[in-house]
């Protein structure tokens, strides 16, 4: 005999949960909307010469400050159900998100959220300035993992690949030597890394035909002496 | 300064792969023993009685075995980190929620409930909905099984079950956007086909049955060939 009721009860469950996926995805939506935005603000970047990059970050931080919004958001709903449950509902999203905040960092916006010379954002001031907690162990609640920050950064170098040669289209011979180095760094950190067969590997595999890129028009630059004595 | 932060993270990536690959191989484990389980009862000849001792005894030998390798993977997955691994301890508890309600089904010829399976493993080992779901779609192809080797043994029984179980199957409502049941559809396909072995079988013992000499049992020396059917 099927007792029937065992199916109705599924049934209870599955309208249970798909309620908080809709709730959860309406909020992914508007954050991938903000986010669209955002990375059409900063890629100006591209075409618009350093000195004159201060109204694109002004904009591009205004547009993070109101994806932070739905990242709280976000984290009000999230925080009622385990996190790993539905993490990947919006993990993409909040990549898309750090990787904004790092760019729009590295192109001297956000300033009051990095500590003193450092091109980039730890992923706890990336966390302190979202106001969202990071790479939680114990406690299980909404937070950035080690995992989206690093994915996020490996976006980075790669918008930045691009920028070194459209640096030189602008004019400016000097930023790709100084993007040259700051991958190398990064480069070198994800070397430290035992990656395995996953998402971070494959992602990670591209850091170094970015160095190759970029590497390749210092050597352009330095050929026919265009690097700045002072650079 | 990134040489410090990255050596932060790289411990942490290898806890997390260590603690991966135990699961992922626990959950191996777990499979295989569950599917000896099914072997062994599937050689039971006999519908809503207790088991025969032999069978009784390797069947609860092997289950004991299984909740000690549950129990061995609870460091693991307690706390945040029962979803985080869930999908890599899923594969094993499927096929183990296949073994226990399979031998559920034999003794009782009733459907084990979620809870039941619950109470069998230690409180920190997540089995959601979905693992009950998909146990349950492989339970439809076990008792096809069961029911096309033992042919007149409760078969007219099963019969009505597997039809019971089809029509809840297929008027269960699952929106697209579900993650787990993603191939809810090709299971629905597979225990369709089930559902249809058994009927044709069920047809052919009223049909052909008066020819069977009585007392005849299929010859079980070789895997059971139900596609034969």
């Amino acid at each position: 005999m099927i007792d029937k009721s065992i199916f109705e009860h599924l049934q209870t469950k599955i309208d249970e949960e798909g309620a908080v996926r809709d709730e959860l995805h309406e909020i992914v939506q508007t954050l991938a909307r903000k986010g669209r935005a955002t990375q059409a603000t900063l890629s100006r970047a591209h075409s618009t010469p350093s000195d004159q990059l201060k109204p694109v970050l002004d904009e591009a931080t205004k547009e993070i400050l109101g994806q932070k919004e739905e990242v709280l958001r976000l984290k009000a709903v999230a925080d009622k159900h385990p996190f790993y449950k539905y993490n990947g509902l919006w993990t993409r999203e909040l990549q898309n998100l750090v990787f904004s905040i790092e760019l729009c960092a590295w192109l001297g916006g956000l300033e009051d959220h990095k500590s003193g010379t450092a091109q980039f954002m730890t992923i706890e001031e990336v966390g302190k300035f979202l106001e969202i907690p990071v790479n939680l162990k114990e406690q299980d609640a909404f937070h950035l993992t080690i995992e989206e920050y690093l994915l996020a950064l490996i976006s980075m170098v790669e918008e930045l690949a691009r920028l070194a040669v459209n640096s030189v289209t602008l004019g400016d011979y000097a930023r790709p030597l100084q993007i040259g180095n700051f991958i190398k760094d990064l480069f070198a950190g994800f070397q430290l890394l035992n990656l395995k067969n996953d998402i971070l590997r494959k992602r990670s595999d591209s850091i170094k035909y970015s160095v190759k890129k970029v590497e390749d028009v210092v050597y352009d630059l330095s050929l026919r002496n265009l690097v700045p004595k002072n650079a | 300064m990134v040489t410090s932060i990255f050596g932060t993270f790289r411990d942490e990536l290898d806890r997390h792969h260590d603690r991966r690959e135990r699961i992922i191989k626990t959950s191996r484990d777990i499979t295989a023993l569950s599917k000896k389980i099914i072997f062994s009862l599937q050689r039971v000849r006999s519908l809503n009685c207790p088991l025969p001792p032999a069978i009784a005894k390797d069947t609860s030998a092997r289950l004991a075995q299984i909740v000690e390798l549950f129990r061995s993977v609870v460091p693991d997955v307690t706390g945040i980190n029962s979803w985080r691994y869930q999908r890599q301890l899923s594969g094993g508890i499927q096929e183990f929620i296949e073994a226990l309600s399979f031998n559920h089904y034999v003794q009782f010829q009733t459907l084990i409930t979620l809870e039941e399976i619950r109470r069998q493993l230690p409180a920190e080992i997540l089995v959601t909905e979905e693992d009950y779901i998909m146990g349950l779609f492989d339970l439809t192809g076990e008792m096809m099984r069961f029911a096309v080797t033992s042919l007149s043994a409760g078969m007219a029984g099963i019969v009505v079950d597997l039809r019971g179980m089809r029509s809840s199957f297929e008027s269960l409502s699952v929106p697209h956007r579900y993650g787990m049941l993603r191939d809810l559809s090709k299971k629905l396909d597979i225990m369709q086909g089930s559902v249809e072995k058994v009927e044709r079988a069920a047809y052919g013992i009223l049909v052909r049955g008066s020819e069977r000499p009585s007392g005849w049992v299929p010859d079980l020396s070789g895997p059971a060939e139900v596609e034969s059917f």
